[in-house]
């Protein structure tokens, strides 16, 4: 009863708010209130306030984004007997009801997101038996070593955790394969893994034939194991100790549980933040998703699984017949199918598996292809709208999650329109230049604000904008084919452990380059115009700018897809943790103050240069934190450094034992607290004006930059080593 | 404000006459003529002239008695003071009422116009049609002085009724081809000396009630009612003497009415005049013998021959003032219209032809429909108008918006920077820029434009084609008659959406317009007449045949109101200011101040106010303006203003109080109104410094140029200047009009919001306030919580 009051007086206020910004007020009322509510917002945003006055300035945003759209929809569409102009304005204006439609959606979804959940540091009660499952397919053996590693270190009773390594490289059709070269790899692969499982107690396990791709293979660890709970790791996503602690527990409170999910947490930076030298100052692009959205979709019982980091209860998947397969995101089909049909999902906002991701531009759009293409699938198999198992906030929820991997089509369409204004005087909007300002521009920057609110600490301004371009152009093709042939994709995996030794521009820059300069050219045709069609000056000034922030767009992807240069593929997480240092036979206290993947650096107490030289291999040892024991590490060093009473000592792992993987798991990914800090750090809004000048300071840097790699390729100085990375 | 307003109208004026008066005589070589000019179509006859001599219309009026029986009769057709057809292409449409004498006898028609200096007469042409036959066309040639033709009207072509007759000019410059030069073009046709001839004794009588529509005009345009009661004080004859007044000004019709009501019979009955006689039996016994009702049995109402004049007089008598009374009922009864039939046209076929329809919800009218047609255009600026109307409770003029849907082309001549612009009452609406080259077919194109300029009644809305042609620019000799450029197809429709309709008062536009809120009343219209005496009858009756005539049918009066009888009632209050009660003053918002300033004019022109601070401040603003950086920042106010017309009055929650209004010690007539005392009626007082004053002011007042301006909340003119000042509608109560229903409801609310900026602000503020406080309780009562 009070649900259905609050409703009808929700539904009551919303209807006044309609009825007031569909008025067919005046142009100069609408610029006043405009400014008005801007204005407001300012002040909320400025005292950043936060709880119902958040909701408020959300309210106040909506309103004037619907002034917008009713204009929009009444007085700027081109008229229909001029095709010429109505089909483009019409794109344009789908575009933008799309736009409008998804933050709609995304207000929804994250209009209240749940807070983050106590920490669980004890489980009371019977643990139940967990299989933890790495699928692998091409990983490289070491990288696999410390995931393994990294798992069997959870904390959790041995006997109710067994860890298993799902390989599809080493499949009997692979290891069978036609290609002498290719059976020979795979039955390396297969006989390494076997020997590294056995040495980690870590039970392995292939098929016949690699069908069905991940979610086959999953189904085919599902059927040679018996735990109630099932957690998923990908090859180069290890846990930190507490994982299964933090998140075991939630299955015993709710039968009805299908999902625990964490979010990922990534060691290395993805190619916009290499090459934009990002990483370390601004929140990393799936940090909206993680740190927001999940938490979002979470308070509507729509949490899904990302593939990874994750923990399942069997029992549910059995009732789907285990993971689905129909599209090559099996993870978020497998969530829609086990939530229509009346199972609970978790997210818990705490960093608990470290992992890789894509570092080459071209590898990070292969990725992003698959789960477009992915949720396309869905989108066309299993439409969320109509899915009678789903609740209205589920079905919302999940149409927001696919809908959203159509913006391919709007983001290309508002980068040519203003080109057929500019180059062909079409007019596909039809407004004035005092009703763009009145209308469009109060609109955009109120959208704006609107995301800052919303995103604000977890995505900088015109970041998201600047991530879309630059997957449009070649997932626009992708998301096209899908639409066509729905069933054609296959599910390639993406690779996440490449190095990029050399700094060279990305084998897919070279379209990024071309829109660059047609959009040039639409900036010089802007002046042209101005000064030779005085008479619509205003018109060709409110296009021109818009052309003008594309270029802007376009200028920062070129530094995107210019490679920088990385000698290490994965940051280093400071930790600081007392260890001993072989020095000649002696050992010497130090302290690890930071560890990546690939090494660690060593401060030591007093001046040891003389006594340590580059190449020296050595031993690190220290107490591993799952049991107390002292290990020994072998390194070499890379670097060593004087300073103030100290030296510092950078160092390279040499695992040659499976042993050794433990101990650097335990360096790197036994304490998940340390990424929660390091996310903490580089967390922070800016703010939407001290943002747009920071992005417009970077955005003018990289384009420079994409241009002094254009100009090495073109002079051949592209062949040698670039030494110094620009 | 006000003074603002009129400082910018000033300012305005003083530009365009700057322009006018650009140099007429262009110095630049004249260009050879064009040999291949075509000979009109049809050459003015150069007429015997038997009857000739009597066709000197130059003659003084007073020469037309009874000693010139003889000499045919003199019908002036043009229906205004004065008529200019300027521009390149320029067209008047207005109807003639002959009666069937007329119709039937021979007629000549003359015209006597005057051009431009450089109006080229090989390219330039004025045409004349009366019922789509062409009567007159002829090269535009005489700019020296002005030309007469005379020209025989085939038979057969006038017709009893109504004849629409079309005045064309299509004229040309000399040397220039820009657009500034077409402004320079001009061809005025001077009413006192275009006029048709009848011959015959029985064209100039009238037979029957409805020839009273063939009342026509003097020589400059004017008609006028001569109403002779020789009872004139007696109680009973006040309230039939103004409703017959009403009657024949609806019947009628004409643009510029007057009513001069007397005791005795003018000495000469002139062209546009009437006499009607009125009263009992016994007060005509002191008539002559034709006019006197000596036989028993004559008709009620009738015309009469007057063997002095030739012409006839129209005579209502009865036994006593009962059956006077009813006789005026017997001319009254047929014109009324029920109150709940709405018209769908607003009668104006005698100086706007064709009618102008009444829009009252959202229709698309045909250009063909509105008297506009396809224009096939080779010249730099054309100009074509219309008319629509509408309702006296249009409440859309904030927010409105109408639409053109042009059907028009252009050819690959025209260049960017040409412009089709929309005029609304003389005032810019839209301006749309010609943007492509290479010409273009707009079908169906919209031109969406403000109704701020929107009032009750009759609009005029003229669509303007600025041409900026390649050829032009190079302006080659002989090029002067290039091929067509544009075309306005008459396939092109007005469009108006459903707009807001809810009365307001005080408004005098809406009084303008249709007599509003009087002509919604089922009461009689009390009017307040506290002084007698002819001159004030003739004010009175002048203006109740204005409002009459805007109303569409004659207004009920009743002439025993007083001041204390009307508190609760409309009320219109007719005197001059010593007559006018201190709460009626009060009540419409005139200050008491206005008796001292308008007690010492003694008809010598006071000295001039020379000390108006505003003005004087905002002169000097304007001539500070664009200076450093002030200037600077003023210019962008002025984008901002000319963009969104946002000025420091614009931000307010609601409309501020009045302040009582003293007029000029100059002004010679004050309209103004305002709510009765108890809130439920429309007050309105028109008032003069004397009753002299009075009866000259409103027939200025209902002239149809000055009736068509009328607005505010209230106005002043000043006689001899023919300046009229209003004071704008400040506080205001709405009158509902139409059955309350929602889409009604959200755009008068759209409306009001629109003209109470801040008010919608707030209100979007404190709607999504509240929105969110919702959504934030729902939230945490839905989903999960922790």
């Amino acid at each position: 009863m009070r649900k259905f009051v609050l409703i009808l007086v929700w539904m009551l206020m919303s209807a006044c708010v309609l009825l007031l910004v569909t008025l067919p007020v005046n142009l100069q009322t609408q610029l006043i209130a405009g400014a008005t509510v801007l204005f407001v917002m300012m002040v909320l945003k400025t005292l950043n306030a936060g709880g119902i006055w958040r909701l408020i300035a959300l309210a106040l945003g909506t309103a004037i984004v619907m002034r917008y759209v009713y204009w929009r929809t009444t007085s700027t569409l081109p008229p229909v007997n001029q095709l010429e102009n109505f089909i483009p304005g019409f794109l344009l204006y789908l575009a933008e009801l799309y736009s409008v439609m998804m933050l709609a959606l995304s207000l929804f979804v994250v209009a209240m997101p749940l807070p983050q959940r106590a920490s669980r540091p004890e489980t009371k009660g019977v643990l139940p038996r967990v299989d933890v499952f790495i699928p692998t397919y091409n990983e490289d053996i070491d990288l696999l070593a410390n995931t393994m590693a990294a798992a069997k270190a959870m904390d959790y009773p041995a006997d109710k955790l067994s860890v298993w390594i799902l390989d599809d490289g080493g499949t009997v059709q692979k290891r069978n394969a036609d290609k002498i070269v290719e059976a020979h790899t795979a039955e390396k692969r297969y006989e390494d893994l076997n020997k590294l499982c056995a040495a980690l107690d870590v039970r392995y396990l292939t098929r016949e034939k690699n069908l069905h791709a991940k979610a086959g293979n999953l189904n085919n660890g599902l059927e040679h194991s018996t735990g109630e709970l099932i957690a998923v790791f990908d090859a180069d996503h290890a846990p930190a100790r507490d994982f299964l602690l933090e998140t075991v527990g939630y299955f015993d409170e709710d039968e009805k549980l299908f999902l625990v999910q964490t979010p990922h947490f990534f060691l290395n930076p993805d190619p916009l933040e290499r090459n934009l030298r990002t990483f370390e100052q601004m929140p990393s692009e799936n940090e909206m998703f993680y740190g927001v959205i999940q938490r979002g979709l979470d308070k509507w019982n729509a949490a899904f699984f990302c593939g990874s980091a994750a923990v399942l209860r069997r029992e549910a998947l059995n009732v789907t017949g285990g993971f689905s397969g129909i599209s090559i995101t099996e993870d978020c089909e497998t969530a829609i199918a086990l939530h229509s049909r009346g199972w609970n999902s978790v997210y818990v906002d705490k960093p608990l598996i470290a992992g890789l991701q894509p570092a080459t531009f071209a590898s990070f759009i292969g990725q992003r292809s698959r789960w477009a293409q992915g949720m396309m699938q869905i989108l066309r198999f299993r439409f969320p709208l109509f899915n009678g198992g789903l609740s209205l906030p589920q079905r919302l929820c999940y149409l927001s999650s696919t809908l959203f991997w159509l913006f391919p089509f709007p983001r290309a369409i508002f980068l040519i329109a203003p080109l057929f204004y500019l180059f062909f005087g079409l007019e596909i909007f039809t407004a004035s230049g005092g009703e763009f300002l009145a209308y469009t521009l109060i609109y955009m920057v109120v959208n704006l604000m609107m995301q800052n609110y919303l995103y604000g600490a977890f995505r900088w301004p015109w970041i998201s904008e600047l991530y879309e371009y630059v997957q449009t152009i070649h997932l626009l093709p992708a998301v096209v084919s899908v639409v066509l042939n729905p069933r054609k994709p296959t599910f390639k995996v993406t690779a996440k452990d490449e190095r990029i030794d050399r700094s060279r521009l990305s084998e897919l820059s070279a379209p990024f380059f071309i829109i660059f300069f047609v959009l040039l050219v639409g900036v010089v045709v802007t002046v042209y115009r101005i000064y030779t069609e005085p008479y619509k000056a205003d018109v060709t000034l409110v296009v021109g700018a818009w052309n003008l922030l594309n270029l802007i767009f376009a200028g920062c992807a070129l530094g995107v897809v210019s490679e920088r240069g990385d000698k290490r593929p994965s940051r280093r997480v400071s930790i600081s943790r007392r260890c001993e240092f072989d020095v000649g036979g002696k050992w010497m206290p130090g302290t690890i103050a930071d560890a990546s993947v690939n090494g660690i650096k060593v401060q030591l107490l007093g001046n040891l240069t003389d006594q340590l030289s580059v190449d020296l291999v050595s031993h690190v040892r220290f107490k591993i934190s799952s049991t107390g024991e002292m290990g020994d590490l072998p390194i070499q060093v890379r670097n060593v450094r004087k300073q103030a009473g100290e030296t510092a000592v950078g160092c390279l792992f040499m695992p040659h034992e499976p042993d050794d993987h433990r101990l650097i798991a335990d360096l790197i990914f036994a304490n998940s607290s340390q990424w929660t800090k390091f996310q903490l750090d580089r967390r922070g809004n800016p703010g939407l004006i001290k943002g747009t000048i920071w992005f417009l300071g970077v955005a003018m840097f990289q384009t420079f930059r994409g241009f002094a790699y254009l100009l090495r390729r073109a002079t051949g100085s592209d062949k040698g080593e670039w030494e110094r990375p620009l | 404000m006000k003074r603002l307003l009129l400082t910018c109208l000033f300012a305005t004026c003083a530009v365009y006459l700057a322009q006018a008066q650009t140099s007429p005589f262009d110095m630049s070589p004249e260009k050879p003529a064009d040999k291949t000019v075509t000979p009109p179509p049809s050459a003015p006859i150069e007429l015997p002239q038997p009857s000739a001599p009597a066709n000197t219309p130059d003659l003084p009026q007073s020469a037309l008695t009874a000693r010139n029986l003889n000499r045919p009769m003199i019908r002036y057709v043009i229906p205004q003071e004065a008529i200019s057809l300027s521009g390149e292409t320029s067209e008047k449409s207005w109807g003639v009422f002959v009666t069937e004498d007329q119709a039937a006898s021979a007629t000549l028609l003359t015209l006597t116009y005057q051009n431009s200096l450089v109006v080229a007469p090989e390219t330039s042409s004025l045409t004349l049609v009366i019922n789509n036959a062409k009567v007159l066309s002829q090269p535009v040639q005489s700019s020296e002085n002005q030309k007469t033709v005379t020209v025989k009207v085939p038979p057969g072509i006038l017709r009893a009724g109504l004849n629409t007759f079309k005045l064309a000019a299509n004229l040309r410059h000399r040397t220039d081809c820009s657009v500034q030069s077409t402004y320079e073009l001009w061809t005025e046709v001077d009413p006192s000396k275009t006029f048709l001839t009848f011959s015959g004794e029985a064209s100039r009588k009238f037979r029957k009630i409805d020839d009273i529509r063939a009342i026509g005009v003097d020589n400059k345009g004017r008609t006028s009612f001569n109403i002779v009661v020789p009872a004139l004080d007696r109680m009973a004859a006040t309230t039939p003497m103004l409703h017959l007044a009403e009657a024949l000004a609806v019947l009628a019709n004409m643009p510029n009415q007057s009513v001069n009501i007397s005791t005795s019979l003018p000495r000469e009955q002139l062209p546009g005049s009437l006499t009607v006689l009125l009263g009992t039996d016994e007060e005509f016994s002191g008539l002559p013998q034709y006019l006197a009702a000596n036989t028993p049995g004559a008709a009620l109402a009738a015309f009469v021959d007057d063997p002095v004049t030739g012409g006839s007089i129209l005579r209502i008598r009865g036994q006593d003032w009962q059956a006077v009374t009813n006789a005026v009922a017997s001319l009254v009864d047929p014109l009324k219209r029920d109150i709940a039939v709405p018209r769908t046209f607003i009668s104006s076929q005698t100086w706007r032809s064709p009618d102008i329809p009444l829009l009252t919800t959202a229709s698309k009218t045909k250009l063909s429909d509105l008297g506009v047609g396809t224009h096939n255009f080779s010249g730099r600026r054309l100009r074509t108008e219309f008319a629509v109307g509408v309702p006296s409770d249009f409440y859309a003029g904030e927010y409105g918006k109408a639409t053109i849907l042009l059907d028009a082309a252009y050819s690959e001549d025209v260049r960017p920077g040409s412009q089709i612009n929309i005029y609304v009452n003389d005032n810019i609406a839209a301006s749309l820029p010609i943007t492509t080259t290479g010409g273009e077919i707009l079908r169906h194109f919209p031109i969406g434009f403000t109704m701020r300029h929107f009032r009750p009644g009759a609009n005029v809305i003229a669509i303007e084609a600025v041409l900026n042609t390649t050829s032009d620019n190079a302006c080659v000799p002989g090029s002067t008659t290039p091929t067509t450029r544009f075309a306005l197809f008459d396939t092109s429709e007005f469009s108006i959406p459903s707009f807001a309709r809810i009365g307001t008062v005080p408004n005098l536009a809406g009084l303008s317009g249709t007599s509003f809120p009087y002509n919604r009343s089922d009461r009689p219209l009390p009017v307040v007449l506290n002084n007698g005496g002819a001159k004030s009858f003739s004010a009175a009756a002048t203006l109740l045949a204005r409002m009459s005539v805007a109303a569409g049918r004659p207004l009920e009066v009743d002439a025993r109101a007083t001041a204390n009888s009307t508190v609760n009632t409309n009320a219109l209050f007719i005197g001059a200011i010593p007559q006018i009660p201190s709460t009626v003053l009060i009540q419409t918002g005139v200050s008491e101040a206005i008796r001292t300033a308008w007690s010492n004019v003694g008809g010598a022109e006071p000295e001039a106010d020379a000390s108006n601070t505003q003005v004087e401040f905002d002169q000097w603003r304007e001539r500070l303006a664009g200076r450093g950086w002030r200037g600077q920042i003023s210019s962008f106010d002025d984008w901002l203003n000319r963009t969104f017309n946002i000025s420091l009055e614009s931000f307010s929650f609601y409309a501020g109080t009045d302040e009582s209004f003293t007029p000029e010690p100059g002004a010679s007539l004050l309209v103004a109104q305002r709510s009765n005392p108890a809130g439920d009626g429309l007050w309105t007082l028109v008032t003069s410094p004397t009753d002299d004053q009075l009866s000259d002011g409103l027939v200025l007042l209902t002239r149809q140029d000055h009736w068509s301006n009328l607005k505010g909340h209230i106005l002043t003119l000043k006689v001899g200047t023919d300046v009229m000042q209003d004071v704008p509608v400040g506080e205001f109560s709405f009158i509902p009009t139409q059955p309350l229903s929602f889409s009604n409801l959200r755009l008068i609310i759209a409306n009001w919001l629109s003209a109470n900026i801040l008010s919608f602000s707030l209100l979007l503020l404190v709607v999504s306030g509240l929105l969110g406080i919702a959504t934030s309780r729902l939230l945490s009562n839905f989903g999960r919580r922790k």
